[in-house]
């Protein structure tokens, strides 16, 4: 219908122009080009005062006869400012600047798109052109520091980690608040590692309930649409984008050196009562662990390279992705590769009839045989705390001959190329071990998976305005390992000495995704509506899983292992797994409306069915309105130069989260204990089944309702503001209830019964600029967040992360306090003498702290009670998430050289930090402690040393482990220069542009750890998390 | 564009019809490897495990409910009575029942816990099998067997609530499996109404549980264990106007002729004559099991034996790993000494010591007398040393009614109401045929000799506390243990039911 649109046009205009031709006319020709001499083609052309216009043609050129009384005519084209340009005669050339305000941007809103400028609600929006040239390294890095509100904390720098914990406005509930990720329009499990990101076009948050609420059940914790790039009509375009770098641990900790450890060893076993455990403590500098297995060249290399184009009925966009990137610690195990291809179509097969598909295949395989914030063992922990004594490799032979740790496992021992053991410490033992010969067990093993994402779609517009489509995605993925346990000894509680095994684990998972939706606009006048109408089945259940091990198998290596060797089936066992089920179908709908841009209405309500969800509540139905207005599109508004554009905005929804597990409102049937039966001789034991718990047949989501007001404004043209407040109340948070004894109950049902809240706001700068040659883009943003729980039902609190072998746990989750928040002792200084602690006493006289000698911690009586000092004297110490969150980016370009520089930073969170292992008193020092008390007057800050820490100065979590979180780090700078075009299309090349780019090159911090970005899982613990690489790089990005 | 229309039509009504049919089966899935309580008891194997669960909460040693701890019903009651201090290996040594021993428990040391919960556990249990059964639904099942489950059911029932009714008498009563929305809104009803209903399931169980059972079914509830039960509870409840009732229920288990009392007293409690002549109602335990403590929770040996046992004792005839629970008080080893049935109850370890001129010993626990309980006493014969642990896992059962108890229990029913048993037996025939098993004299049935004789017969079979409280003589029996009298006759209502509900503290805690 369209193309008989178009071929009637020309008659229509032809007609048009007969009869203006009548009249006096004039015929006014030009080109519009954007700031860089790109013409813009489609741009709209109409003479002010008469109703004729045109557009202009693919190289920017428009011609167009009006009558002679035309004056001005104005040009406007999506993304740029428009423009009223007087008519001089002869052919005029308009320069269009791009409209700082992006009010003019589609986006993405869920099920469809809308003009930025109509949307009501609170989205987040990160385009292509904000990531092109950034080397990034996780997608989920792009959204951290440029958009407001949205908090994401990696979970390590280790190659291939977990996936960054991502906050939407905060924790949305006690039981995980990992948003919905929605790739073109397929909702996609385990996270979106698997995506280039030279294949993003564009990612939007629905940060507020209004917007999320399309996505109802799903969409408590926010939601992240990424849509992926298609092709455009026109000549075929080849892109090139790739870097090549090194990285570098950007900071080691401070430890002690083989002398100052030797001297703390004996302090700390003296004071115990115990003997010198270092009769000479000269021994020089000792053993540099961390630079034993830091890597400071680690490869980084990443290479897209994207074909798109097409024609009229069809277009495509193709790409090819590898990259790769080398572990700072310990390389030769931890390590990722990831190889991408994506195909995405779109074809015109009739008029009304569209079809397109979308597929990605991702391939990764990784080698990560080590915690990534874990003090058991592993490369990173041991080099934390074994001792600087114990040397890289042992090579004295006595030593070897001699030293039973050595002489009794000869032949288990690992041994460097010249036929030397590793060497293995005397002293520190349970988990650590040698990480150079740790790593020397691992070799070979890794993880890997397969993932195939895809989604296919059939759209009709049987009628202008309707649109009827029907999409069906999968997300189908395998993975496993692949692992050797060789015979090995590193030390005697780290070893393998009986038989090797090699394990072999596969998993599968198929999720898929069936949706059909009918979306009608149309603009009568100045009333525009569009209604969207959809429903959609998902199946989220289809996994599966096994693992196999082979034990004995004759293989030394993992090079040689393999499971066509045959082995007894006694030496050989399995264990498998598959998923309950879990379905979801749901119905949703949505209607936008504006008057000419002034009044502005979005409505959305969605149905949902879980399989989740108890018998009496199966479907849930979310409801969100949001409203908007457009004052400067009033009558009343004087156009000024200062508020170009304003919009101001307010909503309110209701999301849900189903995320409980299958069958929970039922209660499952367990062997509930035996009775005995028959006479002696032949008593059988028969076993009772019952319900494990109560079922809880209402059982249903947990919600989250969210107000938020907020604004959009366009400033001077060159500046864009918006800002948003909201307040998000989360309810029916899904606990184990306590339950009285009189129920009968063999454990707790499941309820919902929790609330917490999170208030804030987030406010977003941009500045745009040209003047002459030089261009200035700046941008920033910064939030506030406070989180704070308000029930937890009957229980007091839930206690979070535990301390080591502590009974004392380190955070705890308690009404009026915020999510997970720090918890123990409070420390009132350093005992200098006996007298100070004989005074400290409770209000019967009893001395406070019994245990404590001069030299240890004063740790404050905050239960006024009777003494000693115990449990009831915790209290809250700080919030590990933070409450600020910021960042900023600055481009400048000048001709073709360009300086971009991206920084973030969040504050007002504490880091716990317990790198030392307190069950290892021999475990290595940070210098830290070189300042301990050793008499009175010399420290009242850190306590003396101990073995057995009989007053728990460490042993107790407290104050003493709280650092600062605060960070500002300057995490890309990049200095690029684009060839330019004149020269560069003699080579066939339509823009070339090389750039050297630095990441973390700067951390503004006080902690002291390695990194002050960490424990995305953990929230705020630093148990030697593997830092993040400073890394530089080298890159080009050519397209022809 | 009418082809167009046609064909969006058409591919709308397929997307519908795929859409709206996938839609209720859709959501309804079935869980794999594991069964629902919704889809479960539809055989007759699984009706049987459902039932074989609620018999499971009348002895669970070692609870993972309560306090978690050991969780026998003698122990307690042991310490609790005049015949046994709590003992143990020291002043906190099962801190709940030393409490009891001193009467100083607290609603947050409760000995009570542990049967608060097995107890209603077990309630809930047959509330809902009876829920179950009430159905009618369960395929396969005969409509005998139905109805057999259902009077097993209501004899649990009212056995677990006569437990809980005797020992905090201001008990929740509660007749359904309760659910999420009236969970927290029970009261506590008057012990009456309770009692009421504990005689009103045991009256529709009577005529339907079979007289006997077979060999492979021994440990299942019968006729004459209901029929006792009934008998006890009416006495029980103290009113003199139905003590014929009482003693009209307990002539039934005298004259169904079932049973009779075992010759030599000795024999009733050795695991080798697990019901016996006398059992009317046991409770089962096995040493087959080969418990380890990882079955916690679930452990079908006898745990109360070992923790009886001396300690580190070296020596013949016991095993030596006891942990000296429950010694008994020598007041009340002199009482009973130079009666027949002394040398059963009392295992004087002391003067096996003394005799044995020093090649036998053992380690003195917390208050120790050197006289331990002789009726599950850990013999060396009974241990288990194949696999697990043989604390856990010795044979002993517990003989909950016997037909001496039922004998005594009339001849006092009779005495206090009056005139002489349906079979024509009299208070005093009863007590003869006591004391006579054991080779002594008739004595006048008065109720105070029927009460002395209910002392010496079923000493530490945890009758006795129960016995001082019901008789008024806890006040002067136990004023050695700190007994208030109007408040230690029930027990606290455990801490923790307390949260959250509706439930009133006992007076005086």
């Amino acid at each position: 219908m369209k193309e008989l649109f178009k071929r009637l046009m020309p008659f229509f205009l032809l007609a048009v122009w007969s009869t203006a031709a009548d009249a006096q006319s004039q015929r006014i020709t030009g080109s519009v080009t954007d700031e860089r001499g790109t013409p813009v083609p489609h741009a709209s052309v109409v003479a002010k005062g008469s109703n004729k216009g045109t557009t202009t043609d693919e190289k920017g050129n428009f011609s167009l006869t009006v009558s002679n009384s035309v004056h001005t005519i104005t040009i406007s084209s999506i993304n740029f400012q428009s423009q009223d340009v007087p008519v001089t005669g002869g052919s005029i050339s308009i320069i269009l600047k791009v409209d700082a305000s992006t009010l003019q941007d589609v986006i993405f809103v869920g099920y469809g798109t809308q003009k930025k400028s109509n949307v009501t609600g609170a989205i987040a929006s990160v385009k292509a052109a904000d990531l092109d040239d950034m080397p990034i390294q996780r997608l989920e890095d792009a959204l951290k520091g440029r958009t407001a509100g949205v908090t994401v904390v990696a979970a390590s720098g280790q190659p291939g980690s977990s996936d960054p914990a991502i906050f939407i406005r905060g924790i949305t509930s006690i039981n995980g608040s990992t948003p919905l990720y929605v790739v073109d329009g397929m909702p996609v499990d385990g996270g979106i590692d698997y995506l280039n990101s030279a294949d993003i076009e564009s990612i939007e948050v629905l940060k507020d309930a209004a917007s999320a609420a399309i996505y109802g059940t799903k969409a408590a914790a926010g939601v992240i649409l990424v849509t992926t790039k298609t092709g455009k009509a026109g000549s075929m375009k080849v892109n090139y984008n790739g870097y090549y770098g090194t990285q570098a641990p950007a900071r080691e900790l401070s430890l002690t050196n083989a002398t100052q450890y030797a001297t703390l060893r004996n302090e700390s076993s003296l004071a115990a009562g115990n003997g010198l455990v270092f009769p000479n403590t000269n021994l020089g500098t000792g053993t540099n662990w961390q630079d034993a297995i830091f890597n400071k060249h680690a490869k980084i290399e990443n290479h897209e390279i994207s074909f798109s184009g097409g024609s009229d009925k069809s277009t495509f966009n193709a790409s090819l992705g590898y990259y790769l990137q080398d572990g700072i610690v310990a390389t030769e195990i931890s390590n990722y590769k990831r190889f991408t291809v994506r195909v995405n179509g779109t074809h015109k097969i009739k008029s009304w009839l569209t079809f397109g598909e979308n597929v990605a295949y991702a391939y990764i395989r990784n080698q990560a045989p080590f915690s990534e914030n874990g003090y058991f063992g592993g490369p990173l922990a041991s080099a934390i705390n074994l001792d600087p004594t114990t040397p890289v490799v042992e090579t004295d032979q006595t030593v070897i001959a001699t030293n039973p740790t050595y002489a009794n496992n000869a032949s288990l021992l690992i041994r460097n190329g010249a036929g030397n053991p590793y060497g293995i410490s005397q002293y520190v033992g349970q988990e650590m071990s040698n990480p150079v010969a740790y790593v020397q067990t691992q070799l070979g093993n890794y993880g890997w998976s397969d993932k195939v994402v895809g989604n296919a779609f059939v759209e009709i517009e049987p009628i202008k305005g309707l649109k009827i489509r029907s999409n069906i995605g999968t997300d189908l993925a395998f993975w496993g390992s692949n692992s050797f346990t060789p015979l090995y000894f590193l030390s005697a509680t780290v070893n393998n000495t009986s038989t090797n095994n090699y394990t072999r684990g596969f998993n599968r998972a198929n999720n898929w995704v069936y949706t059909n939706t009918a979306t009608y606009s149309r603009r009568i006048n100045e009333h525009s509506f569009s209604i969207l109408a959809g429903y959609e089945s998902e199946n989220l259940s289809q996994q599966f899983g096994s693992t196999l091990t082979y034990l004995g198998i004759p293989a030394t290596t993992f090079s040689e292992a393999s499971m066509n060797y045959s082995v007894p089936t006694a030496s050989t066992n399995g264990y498998g797994y598959e998923n309950q089920p879990y379905t979801i179908a749901s119905a949703f709908g949505r209607v936008t409306y504006d008057y000419d841009g002034r009044y502005l209405f979005t409505g959305i309500v969605r149905r949902d069915g879980s399989s989740h969800f108890g018998t009496n509540n199966v479907y849930a139905t979310f409801p969100s309105a949001s409203i908007g207005w457009n004052p400067t599109r009033e009558i009343f508004w004087h156009s000024n130069r200062i508020v170009t554009d304003l919009k101001i905005r307010a909503g309110y929804g209701i999301n849900g989260n189903d995320n409980l597990g299958p069958f929970q409102y039922e209660s499952v049937i367990a062997g509930a204990g035996s009775y005995t039966f028959n006479n002696n001789a032949n008593s059988t034991l028969v076993t009772g089944y019952a319900p494990q718990t109560i079922a809880n047949p209402s059982l249903k989501w947990e919600q989250t309702s969210q107000a938020d007001i907020g604004l959009d404004a366009s400033l001077f043209h060159d500046i864009s503001v918006t800002f948003d407040w909201f307040k998000k109340k989360t309810s029916g948070m899904l606990m184990q209830v306590a339950i009285p004894g009189y129920v009968g109950a063999t454990s707790e049902p499941w309820g919902n019964v929790a609330s917490m809240y999170n208030e804030g706001e987030e406010l977003q700068i941009g500045y745009h600029k040209k003047i002459g040659s030089f261009s200035v883009d700046w941008s920033g943003n910064v939030s506030h967040i406070e989180n704070k729980v308000t029930n937890l039902g009957a229980t007091a609190y839930i206690v979070g992360q535990t301390f080591q072998a502590s009974a004392y746990e380190v955070s705890r989750t308690e009404i009026g306090h915020p999510f997970a928040s720090f918890y123990g002792f409070k420390t009132l200084g350093v005992f200098q003498n006996q007298a100070q602690i004989n005074s400290y006493v409770d209000s019967k006289g009893n001395i406070l702290q019994p245990n404590a000698a001069p030299g240890d911690f004063k740790f404050a009586h905050l239960s006024g009670g009777l003494g000693p000092i115990g449990a009831k004297d915790r209290t809250f110490l700080g919030n590990p998430l933070p409450t600020w969150t910021f960042g900023t980016t600055l481009s400048l370009g000048y001709k073709g050289f360009d300086v971009k520089a991206f920084a973030q930073g969040v504050g007002g969170n504490k880091i716990f930090s317990e790198l030392r292992r307190l069950d290892i008193p021999a475990a290595n020092y940070s210098t830290a402690y070189l300042k301990r008390w050793t008499g009175p007057g010399t420290t009242n800050d850190f306590p003396r040393l101990i073995d057995g820490d009989p007053n728990g100065n460490f042993s107790n979590p407290s104050n003493f482990y709280l650092q600062d979180g605060t960070y500002f780090r300057l995490k890309t700078l990049q200095l690029g220069y684009t060839v330019p075009v004149k020269l560069s299309r003699q080579g066939g090349i339509d823009k070339m542009r090389v750039y050297i780019a630095g990441n973390n090159l700067l951390t503004l911090t006080h902690y002291d750890g390695f990194d002050p970005e960490l424990g995305g899982g953990l929230l705020g613990i630093d148990r030697g998390v593997y830092p993040q690489a400073r890394s530089y790089m080298v890159g080009a990005n050519i397209t022809f | 564009m009418k082809y167009q229309c046609l064909s969006a039509i058409a591919l709308l009504g397929i997307s519908l019809t795929i859409g709206s049919g996938c839609k209720k089966s859709f959501l309804e899935g079935s869980p794999v490897g594991e069964e629902l309580q919704s889809t479960y008891y539809t055989s007759p194997s699984e009706a049987l495990a459902g039932l074989v669960a609620v018999y499971h909460n009348l002895d669970i040693e070692t609870a993972s409910v309560g306090d978690g701890s050991y969780s026998n019903k003698l122990g307690p009651l042991n310490s609790a009575g005049d015949e046994c201090y709590a003992g143990g290996g020291s002043s906190t040594d099962m801190n709940s029942w030393q409490a009891w021993n001193t009467n100083t428990q607290t609603s947050a040391l409760d000995p009570g816990w542990d049967f608060w919960d097995i107890d209603y556990q077990g309630i809930y249990r047959a509330n809902l099998m009876l829920q179950v059964l009430a159905k009618g639904t369960v395929p396969g099942l005969s409509s005998a067997l139905q109805s057999r489950y259902v009077a097993e059911c209501q004899f649990l029932r009212a056995y677990f609530y006569f437990e809980l009714v005797r020992l905090f008498k201001n008990i929740p009563l509660t007749l359904q499996p309760l659910t999420p929305s009236d969970m927290y809104a029970q009261v506590q009803v008057a012990d009456t109404a309770v009692y009421s209903q504990i005689e009103t399931d045991l009256n529709a169980a009577i005529p339907v549980l079979p007289p006997t059972v077979v060999q492979a079914e021994l440990g299942r509830v019968t006729q004459g264990a209901a029929e006792a039960l009934l008998g006890k509870v009416i006495l029980y409840e103290n009113n003199t106007g139905r003590m014929t009732d009482a003693a009209a229920a307990l002539d039934k288990v005298y004259s169904s002729g079932l049973y009779s009392l075992m010759p030599n007293f000795a024999d009733i409690f050795s695991p080798a004559n697990k019901f016996n002549s006398e059992s009317i109602f046991e409770i089962q335990h096995t040493s087959t099991q080969d418990a380890g403590y990882g079955n916690w929770g679930n452990i079908q040996g006898n745990v109360y034996v070992a923790m009886t046992g001396p300690r580190s004792y070296n020596g013949p005839i016991y095993w030596g790993q006891g942990w000296s629970f429950n010694p008994i008080i020598p007041a009340f080893a002199n009482f009973m000494y130079g009666d027949p049935r002394y040398g059963v109850t009392v295992a004087n370890i002391d003067s096996i010591v003394t005799a044995s001129g020093g090649t036998v010993s053992y380690t003195a626990g917390y208050a120790n007398t050197g006289l331990f309980i002789n009726k599950f006493a850990p013999l060396n014969q009974w241990v288990n040393n194949t696999a697990g642990d043989p604390h856990l896992n010795f044979p002993n059962d517990y003989i909950e009614i016997r037909l001496a108890d039922v004998y005594l229990m009339e001849a006092e029913a009779l005495v206090r109401g009056g005139g002489s048993a349906p079979s024509g037996l009299t208070a005093q025939n009863f007590l003869d045929m006591v004391r006579a098993r054991v080779g002594l004299a008739s004595i006048p049935a008065t109720l105070a000799n029927i009460y002395n004789e209910r002392r010496l017969e079923l000493a530490t079979e945890g009758h006795r506390w129960y016995d001082l409280v019901r008789t008024g003589q806890a006040a002067s029996a136990l004023a050695f243990k700190g007994y208030k009298d109007g408040t230690n006759n029930i027990l606290p209502i455990p801490l923790a039911e307390l949260n959250n509900t509706k439930l009133v503290q006992n007076p005086g805690y």
